[in-house]
């Protein structure tokens, strides 16, 4: 507080105004200079200035290197992030636009079929838009857009927390219809009130009226109709739905509703919600959006992998994010915002951002001393280093290490390589795309290309298509050929590659040699009257069946290859041979100066997109030291201390009470830590201050309540809340269960893993099973096998869950026995479903099968009652 | 500390369920059941249970004669005296006889139908017990038998503890309302009942200390009540306060320095669109105005509204109404537009706010900033949604605090992506009073004490010195009402009585002839803040005092005066 003092005048009158206007003036001059810290000062004067006579409006980048960098290149790096995101960022917005455009399409011309077709129902849009309800309204978005310019008709959005009730949703309906217009605005309330009547603001009527001026008023268009579009259609209350729809088929000869549904789920669902009348009511047609995996794929693959991206996403961060997109239902526009952020935080923090600028901008005077030194911190650097050493280029190492001149110069020429080497890379990755055998998607394959490279080799490379290739048939082989050739002459529009034939033409060259030849081949083959085959793909030995006497002869022959084959074979061989060659890549992590461009970081991204807050006012309260690197409170350590403050000690207080506290022993207990008689020594009221805040701020951050139950008591409310819906309380209170352990019958020893709780015994890994079994001799019998309890037979290759079982069994749980009855009950029933007939081919089928051995009935069941065994 | 609260609670609670013991429905009148036998089982059964070693219980029960430890039984006479006459049940306290046993319907619909187990553990139970008494009266004990002994005690505690639980919850049932059987089925309760320990364990694994914390039942606690302690007042409160000097000033400090070392990096943020959250735990609030001051330094052209959401009285429409006054430019048309009615609904306010912001040249920006942002006033929907639509606009930008841990409920997905949230731990350790928290009026809402009203007692009889006889009259017979009900009812549970049966009584008195008297009279009482009244499920009109009983008494009598 005493810091303050100069100030606090100023602080009072404002922290009890509920919204005020800061002004800048009274605070600008004192509380600016005492309160700002003195590094702050020093570093924003001089910028601060600038940007007001410049551009007034932006902030600037703080220097970097300890305030040390120059601010022409911290302007610089501010200059290269508003020139790189931009770019991106209307290439996606271009993808996304692209990605809805056929659902506009449709949905706008099934509105205008179904406006003309007079079917005397309500026409009907249902749009499943998948679960991510963020993504929704970018669609709906459009939507509006492209209806409102196509013909003309009032589009209104409807979310359901903006419509809890029918008035309310007809108001905001009318509103937005009758505010929609552009020539409307004070003609409103004309014709609201119009003929000495005043509407309702929930009559359609009012409506109606307005439309029927609008329309007198612009005599060409009809625009009779309303389009009303339920975003999240799932959420409103399926009476108001039914209302609704009712309401507008018996305003349809004034007023022409069309009504569109999102649909997060299925049409099913949503028409079972509906009555069955109302659903009569009504004229649908069904329409997909594009499932947000591809939405996802084309963004990464213009805004991420594109050519167009200054910045690449480091191959882990890159993993994490499409990690998060699948397993949260996260719209796609977290994803762009994390993106974005990544390239915020690099330009923002990474000084060495500054030597991504192009050559026009970038030149020698902006290399300072500190940034050759942080490029000599930087591991590529010593990796380069260290590969010039060993490549004997040691004149070239010296220079690097010693020369600032020299390293000036080989930075300036890294953008160079750098492009190139992004350029292989993408084509390498386009083709090893095109050729179709690559069995993992586009972004795996690019996550893959930048953590590892590329590799196309079968046995120890990342992207393995040795085999793949050479077990194509000619057509096929013909057919990648031509795929390749197409892939470098038109290159990947999504990706930002042009074609590249001009670079490749060598590549190019000898695929169209191969191509030649493995088409000869073919020709001479047919003409041959055998089929071309190659030494892979041919199998080398073949059966052959001869019949002598009645008997079945099988007698094995090695195939020949023709002289056509073994030229086929040669050819698969130099493809083989061209491909892995050309579309080796390096792992970006290899590439000199590589942090200068790959952002991979995951820290600032997950804690900033992905908060913790439960984990993070845990950590403040149960160990404040952490924060506040006092020397009093270091000693407590996640532990109690009468030095903490107040509410700390009152949290860890609370966590040891039950679901009840009791306020008074609360009390008496943490005077008994900071009381008069100990080292803090607080008089009874002070102390009791100090707990009354403490106690409010517990309170206000909704650890407890009040409870009636008792006298000065209060309810816990954070650790029940889940606890309150009876079938999960229920849950875990099973799951709480202890178990008894049980002990090993030669030592006495309880296994480490052995289950304490029920939950725990859910939890056990397969290693953690076989480790019990062993420890319990359970795995490899032997006499003291029978000496325990439930002894349980332990053979290989048990699944997960049948070990689960056993184990529960050997234990002793409740319905974990042999599911015998089961397995008999199953097998009882399908016997008696089964006609004669079919019984007697199982019969028949049996007997077969036992002439081969395999009479193994249990395993006949196993397979039956697949995973319940 | 854990220990003496261990010894508390391990005490007091044993008593209690002495107290209940005979009072079960259930209690099977054993006819081998002598008294003395009876009393010799109820020994046992109380040192065993008061003692948790078990070596001094064997030793105990070995003992033919067991002598109750005066020290541990304090009240037990009545004991004695109810074992006494040979039907004991005839002098067991009345309460409990006046219930007949199928009064509670709730707990034979709630818990199952009393199966094959709980008739399987009683007769059990009672196999034990004879068990017990066999052995005490048959002195010697072997080795084996002390092991069994041990399990048919564990059998006859268990089975008490449930039937105990059962009653207390039965009574509880029946007291409080016979129309909803929705309380959690008996049975899990039941089955947790028996390994709860009085002691908290240390070093558990992150779930076990979840279960260890969600552990079902009640929750024993002792009696202690604040009664002794004299609450603090707001005067006392803050003289007190202002001479107390908080002893991580430096650290508070220090950490508030480090925070603003990324003022920039918020500035640089929000400039790009991303709505700023600052969370921990501490106020944040001096935070949120050196940033303002920051942002301000950095171009004193810019407009900053600053909105504490801590302030109970705030609206949407403070918020609208400071946002138009900040932009000078929208206010021609912002009258205009609310004068034409539009203005009275505060979503179209906003449209028509944020049109007329990105129509207007040269393009102005505003920065919101928001204190407490999961505070009460804000916390509605509607109002999230209303912000959500400010920050989504490119010239808004917005920066909030958060003061609780579960705050990311506030938003769902929707939401979440028109704020566009970049969260940043801030935590400051700066207490939250007194701008965000009324310490002294929160806690005693928590503590049941009603703050918001005339001050107890005296105010109570100053308000009613001012009001005619007949209100003071009507007053008396409510504070005797009330009391008689506090009489019957349960430790702790609100008290209220009917609105009726208080309005018959009234009548009888010739307090009021007609129930408009009635109102009238209540509604003086009411504009004081001297009763409460509100109706209970099935719509009866409840009225009840907000005082404590100790306080009713005291009124009572000053009006007897």
């Amino acid at each position: 507080m005493a810091q303050y003092e100069g100030d606090a005048t100023q602080f009072e009158e404002d922290d009890h105004r509920a919204a005020f206007i800061f002004n800048r003036k009274a605070d600008g001059d004192s509380a600016g200079q005492s309160t700002r810290p003195a590094k702050r000062r020093k570093v924003a004067r001089p910028d601060a200035r600038k940007p007001q006579q410049t551009s007034a409006v932006e902030p600037v980048f703080p220097p970097l290197f300890n305030g040390g960098e120059s601010p022409a290149a911290a302007r610089l790096r501010k200059e290269l992030f508003e020139t790189a995101w931009p770019i991106l960022e209307t290439r996606i917005k271009q993808v996304l636009r692209e990605a809805n455009r056929n659902t506009l399409d449709e949905v706008t011309s099934f509105l205008h079929q179904a406006a003309e077709a007079e079917t005397g129902k309500i026409t009907a849009g249902f749009i499943i838009t998948g679960p991510s309800i963020a993504s929704q309204d970018l669609l709906f978005e459009q939507l509006a857009e492209r209806l409102c310019t196509a013909s003309q008709p009032r589009f209104v959005r409807l979310r359901a927390s903006e419509a809890p009730n029918l008035k309310v949703a007809l108001k905001k309906i009318i509103q937005d219809a009758t505010a929609r217009a552009p020539d409307a605005g004070d003609d409103l309330n004309a014709e609201v009130s119009q003929g000495g009547r005043k509407f309702l603001n929930y009559d359609l009527e009012a409506l109606h009226v307005f439309l029927q001026q609008q329309r007198q008023r612009q005599r060409q268009r009809q625009s009779r109709r309303v389009v009303v579009a339920f975003q999240d259609s799932e959420a409103f209350e399926g009476a108001l739905l039914t209302d609704l729809i009712t309401l507008f088929h018996s305003w349809r000869d004034r007023i022409q509703f069309d009504v569109l549904f999102g649909i997060a789920t299925s049409v099913e669902l949503f028409e079972a919600r509906l009555l069955k009348s109302t659903a009569r009511q009504l004229y649908g047609a069904q329409f997909d959006v594009v499932q947000a995996n591809s939405v996802l794929e084309s963004v990464i693959k213009s805004a991420v992998a594109g050519t167009h991206a200054t910045l690449r996403i480091g191959p882990s961060l890159l993993q994490n994010l499409v990690e998060r997109q699948h397993d949260q239902v996260a719209g796609i526009q977290v994803f762009i915002s994390s993106l974005k952020y990544a390239y915020m935080c690099h330009f923002y923090a990474n000084p060495l951002s500054v030597l991504l600028a192009g050559d026009g901008r970038m030149d020698q005077r902006l290399v300072q001393p500190e940034h050759i030194e942080a490029v000599r911190t930087l591991e590529s650097f010593k990796a380069q280093v260290e590969a010039a050493v060993q490549a004997g280029q040691l004149n070239h190492a010296q220079s690097l290490i010693e020369d600032d001149e020299y390293l000036v110069a080989q930075i300036l020429q890294q953008g160079q390589r750098r492009r190139e080497d992004l350029l292989h890379l993408l084509r390498a990755l386009h083709l090893v795309t095109s050729t179709g055998l690559a069995t993992a998607s586009f972004v795996e394959l690019y996550i893959l290309a930048l953590s590892n490279g590329i590799d196309i080799d079968q046995s120890s490379g990342t992207i393995p298509l040795e085999d793949a290739v050479k077990r194509l048939n000619p057509g096929e082989f013909l057919a990648l050929i031509g795929r390749l050739s197409d892939a470098i002459q038109n290159g990947s529009p999504e990706l930002g590659l042009d074609g590249w034939e001009p670079d490749a033409e060598e590549f190019v060259g000898s695929l169209t040699d191969i191509q030649d030849e493995v088409e000869g081949l073919l020709e001479r083959s047919k003409s041959n009257g055998t089929t071309l085959k190659s030494k892979y793909s041919a199998q080398s030995k073949v059966l052959r069946t001869t019949v002598v006497s009645q008997k079945v002869q099988l007698s094995q022959d090695t195939a020949t290859l023709t002289e056509e084959d073994k030229a086929f074979t040669n050819a698969i061989d130099t493809l083989l041979g061209l491909l892995s060659q050309n579309l080796h890549c390096d792992p970006i992590a290899n590439l000199f100066l590589h942090e200068v461009w790959v952002f991979d970081w995951k820290s600032p991204y997950r804690d900033v997109f992905v908060p913790r807050p439960g984990a993070t006012f845990a950590r403040a309260l149960s160990r404040p030291h952490d924060y506040l690197a006092c020397a009093c409170c270091a000693k407590a350590d996640g532990g109690l201390a009468p030095t903490l403050p107040t509410t700390a000690i009152l949290y860890h207080l609370y966590f040891e009470a039950g679901a009840l506290v009791n306020v008074a022993d609360l009390w008496s207990a943490y005077y008994a830590l900071v009381g008069e008689e100990t080292d803090v020594g607080l008089d009874e009221r002070s102390a009791l201050v100090f707990f009354y805040r403490g106690l409010a701020e517990l309170r206000m951050m909704g650890f407890v309540k009040q409870s009636r139950k008792k006298a000065d008591h209060v309810a816990k409310l954070n650790a029940r809340r889940a606890a309150r819906n009876p079938a999960f309380d229920a849950k875990l209170s099973q799951m709480a269960l202890k178990l008894a352990p049980l002990v090993q019958l030669t030592t006495g020893a309880v296994h480490p893993d052995f289950p304490r709780t029920l939950l725990a015994f859910w939890l056990l890994t397969d290693d953690q099973l076989d480790g019990l079994a062993h420890f319990y001799h359970q795995r490899t019998p032997c006499h003291w096998t029978e000496q325990y309890p439930c002894p349980v037979t332990w053979p290989p290759g048990l699944s997960l869950e049948e070990k689960r079982r056993k184990l529960g069994k050997f234990i002793g749980l409740r319905g974990c026995d042999t599911p015998i009855g089961a397995l008999v009950a199953g097998e009882v029933v399908q016997q008696l479903q089964r006609s004669e007939e079919q019984i007697r081919e199982e019969a028949e089928r049996r007997a077969r099968v036992q002439g081969n051995g395999s009479g193994d009935d249990v395993e006949e069941v196993r397979r039956k009652m697949g995973w319940y065994y | 500390m854990a220990r003496r609260k261990a010894a508390v609670e391990a005490s007091v609670p044993r008593t209690s369920r002495k107290r209940d013991l005979p009072i079960d429905p259930y209690e099977l009148p054993d006819e081998n059941e002598t008294p003395r036998r009876r009393r010799r089982l109820d020994a046992t059964g109380a040192t065993d249970e008061g003692t948790n070693g078990e070596n001094v219980a064997d030793h105990e029960d070995a003992d033919p004669f067991p002598k109750p430890s005066p020290a541990r039984r304090p009240g037990r006479p009545p004991k004695s005296t109810a074992a006494g006459p040979p039907n004991g049940q005839a002098t067991t306290p009345s309460a409990r006889k006046q219930r007949p046993p199928n009064e509670t319907p709730i707990k034979l619909n709630g818990i199952d139908t009393p199966s094959k187990r709980n008739i399987a553990d009683r007769s059990a139970r009672k196999k034990s017990a004879r068990a017990i008494i066999d052995r005490v009266i048959g002195g010697a004990v072997s080795d084996d038998e002390v092991e069994e002994g041990d399990i048919a005690r564990e059998i006859y505690e268990s089975s008490e503890d449930e039937e105990e639980e059962a009653d207390e919850r039965g009574r509880l049932d029946g007291d409080q309302e016979p129309t909803t059987p929705s309380k959690t089925p008996g049975r899990k309760r039941r089955v947790a009942a028996r390994k709860r320990s009085p002691t908290p364990p240390r070093d558990l694994p992150a779930h076990e200390q979840y279960f260890y914390q969600n552990r079902p039942g009640l929750a024993k606690t002792s009696n202690n009540t604040l009664s002794s302690l004299s609450l603090l007042t707001h005067d006392e409160y803050f003289s007190i306060f202002r001479k107390l000097d908080n002893p991580h000033a430096a650290d508070v400090e220090f950490l508030q320095s480090l925070h603003a070392e990324s003022f920039p990096q918020w500035a640089f943020e929000l400039s790009q669109g991303f709505t700023t959250c600052l969370y921990g735990y501490g106020s944040k609030r001096r935070l949120l105005h050196n940033f303002a001051t920051y942002l301000s330094s950095q171009n004193p052209t810019h407009t900053i509204v600053i909105i504490n959401g801590y302030v109970r009285t705030l609206t949407t429409r403070d918020i609208l109404s400071t946002l138009t006054a900040a932009l000078p430019s929208f206010s021609s048309p912002g009258t205009g537009g609310s004068s034409s009615g539009a203005g009275s609904n505060p979503s179209n306010t906003l449209q028509s706010l944020l049109s007329s912001l990105s129509t207007t040249t040269p393009q102005t920006t505003v920065t919101v900033l928001i204190n407490s942002l999961d505070a009460p006033p804000l916390r509605k929907p509607a109002t999230q949604t209303l912000l959500s639509q400010l920050a989504s606009h490119p010239q808004i930008r917005l920066a909030c605090t958060a003061d609780t841990p579960d705050f990311p409920l506030l938003w769902d997905a929707g939401l979440r992506a028109a704020f566009n949230f970049l969260f940043h731990d801030c935590t400051t350790f700066v207490p939250f009073a007194p701008c965000e928290l009324e310490v002294v009026d929160e806690v005693h809402e928590l503590l049941g004490r009603k703050t918001r009203r005339v001050g107890g007692k005296e105010g109570v009889a100053f308000v009613l010195r001012s009001l005619p006889e007949n209100a003071r009259a009507l007053f008396r017979l409510l504070v005797g009402e009330v009391l008689a009900a506090m009489e019957e009812g349960q430790q702790g549970e609100e008290v209220a009585v009917e609105y009726r049966m208080v309005y018959n009584k009234a009548v009888e008195e010739f307090i009021c002839s007609s129930e408009m008297a009635f109102r009238t009279l209540l509604k003086e009482f009411h504009d004081h803040q001297i009763i409460t009244s509100h109706k209970d499920s099935l719509g009866t009109e409840l009225l009840s005092l907000p005082f404590r009983k100790e306080e009713l008494e005291s009124i009572l009598e000053e009006l007897m005066s």
